[in-house]
């Protein structure tokens, strides 16, 4: 079971956003996509998922391409395959219960009941439970990111992408939102694909990671070859320097 | 880039923006016949397109109604000094052609702006990617509740947009050219067939503005910016759809109900 991108190219317009990326991501790893700012990040991670298709190039999933798929197929894809936004994308006219009952709904085709009973349990395992009937504009952003966690995981995905999901969020929450990740990896076998600039995050729970650079693939390692390589560019992003080489 | 190439790029652009509402209206109208449906999203869009719209609408109609029979009079009276038709002209005119036709271009400002900036920001926000990997069409949870919803209130208030226009008429006549209310009050040249027309008019502006607007809406692309510019659109749109409406439907009903 892996994840693959072959050569994937991505522009919108005239503007290039990827080109020739590629790389594979192994089962059950926390791999980490990291870049500055506009590079591609989260455009890249929404082809795995049929959200977005690319111009060039093939991605796959547990072997099967998965980028000339239709919509209705990306159905089956999707089931397997889980993603956290970055907003946290609750729909602000369902209680956090109906948001994380929508999925086993629509996917597992179970009645209203079931659902929202299922989704009580659900909300439970992030500490959310005594907020099932509140709705998401009452709630902090922290909040509903444990929520929209629940809501990914409410089909016990395999592989969970995460758009930059410690951002706005207080440290606190954010390391647990780390540790949650990890203990999805170590604990369920889920592979995660986090994109992040929060550099404690990256240094604390990545296998791997991999670096995009005006549209290319940068570096690829682990933290450590991240910490010890003599590239420049990599060396001012991690290290979060203002002056350097890195155009943005 | 020369005059040819910039109007090839523009009929390219209409041509494309027609295609993708035409295909906007064909998948609203299948998820309408076999999809689901959400009575409470229906009935909070009824409330927001209906009864949030009904001041308005009553205001402008009103306003416009004290207009168009002051005009006619001043008109009128240039060539005969005889208005005991006027209502009875008014009254035709409203029905089959100007009640339904000017309400829905108000309606458009409002409703269609607010479908759009709320479809546009959900896009923006990711909440419809969201949507799409929960397997919920955008279109079935998003549309067809406001499309629904706006078929029924669409139709209600441009039969009250009728209806207070012709009041606010017949008080003008009253008050500024001495016409009597019953003398006004007079639908002798009202048929059926201006009836059909207008209550055709009405259920086809209920159903273009929320589909144009959507479509606007869910092809909105980048921040905040994105949203303005897909509200601009929906209602220019929605303006243009009801005009092109009109035309079509008056010349069908002439052709019909020839009056």
């Amino acid at each position: 079971m892996s994840i693959r991108f072959e050569n994937v190219r991505k522009a919108f317009g005239s503007k290039v956003v990827l080109e020739d990326v590629g790389f594979e991501v192994g089962s059950g790893e926390c791999f980490f996509i990291i870049g500055a700012s506009g590079v591609g990040k989260s455009v890249l991670i929404k082809h795995l998922i049929g959200l977005l298709r690319p111009d060039g190039g093939s991605i796959y999933l547990d072997g099967e391409e998965v980028s000339r798929l239709t919509e209705k197929e990306f159905f089956s894809v999707r089931k397997k395959c889980a993603m956290v936004f970055q907003n946290s994308t609750l729909f602000d006219s369902m209680t956090c219960a109906e948001n994380v009952a929508l999925p086993l709904r629509k996917h597992k085709r179970l009645g209203a009941k079931a659902a929202l009973k299922e989704a009580l349990e659900r909300l439970d395992t992030v500490h959310m439970r005594e907020f099932a009937n509140a709705y998401p504009p009452e709630l902090g952003d922290g909040m509903q990111k444990r929520v929209a966690i629940a809501r990914a995981l409410t089909l016990d995905p395999r592989y969970v992408l995460f758009d930059e999901p410690t951002t706005s969020l207080d440290p606190v929450s954010a390391r647990r939102v780390d540790q949650m990740i990890r203990e999805l990896c170590d604990e369920v076998g889920v592979t995660s694909i986090v994109v992040s600039h929060d550099l404690r995050s990256i240094f604390g729970i990545a296998d791997r990671i991999c670096m995009l650079y005006k549209g290319h693939v940068r570096m690829l390692g682990t933290p450590e070859d991240f910490q010890t390589t003599d590239d420049p560019v990599v060396q001012q992003f991690i290290n979060g320097r203002a002056e350097g080489p890195m155009e943005v | 880039m020369n005059v040819v190439s910039a109007t090839g790029l523009a009929v390219i652009d209409v041509t494309r923006d027609i295609r993708d509402i035409l295909r906007m209206g064909a998948r609203t109208l299948r998820f309408v016949v076999r999809g689901r449906k959400d009575r409470r999203m229906i009935v909070e869009q009824m409330h927001q397109i209906g009864n949030k719209s009904v001041f308005f609408i009553t205001v402008t109609m009103g306003f416009i109604g004290m207009i168009l029979v002051f005009q006619s009079a001043l008109q009128a009276l240039r060539i005969v000094p005889d208005l005991s038709l006027l209502g009875a002209t008014y009254g035709e005119i409203l029905i089959r052609d100007l009640g339904a036709s000017i309400g829905a271009m108000m309606l458009a400002t409002r409703v269609g702006a607010g479908i759009a900036a709320e479809i546009g920001s959900m896009v923006v926000t990711e909440q419809v990617d969201a949507l799409r990997m929960c397997s919920a069409d955008p279109v079935e949870y998003l549309v067809v509740p406001r499309f629904l919803a706006s078929m029924v209130m669409t139709f209600c208030l441009l039969v009250w947009a009728c209806v207070v226009a012709y009041l606010s008429g017949m008080v003008t006549a009253y008050v500024v050219f001495d016409v009597n209310f019953l003398t006004f009050a007079n639908f002798m040249l009202v048929d059926a067939g201006d009836v059909i027309v207008g209550l055709t008019k009405c259920l086809a502006y209920g159903a273009a503005i929320p589909i144009v607007s959507a479509q606007r809406g869910l092809a909105t692309f980048g921040g905040s910016e994105g949203v303005g510019w897909a509200t601009t659109s929906a209602v220019v749109s929605s303006s243009l759809a009801v005009i092109v409406l009109q035309f079509f439907i008056s010349a069908v009903g002439y052709l019909v109900f020839p009056g």
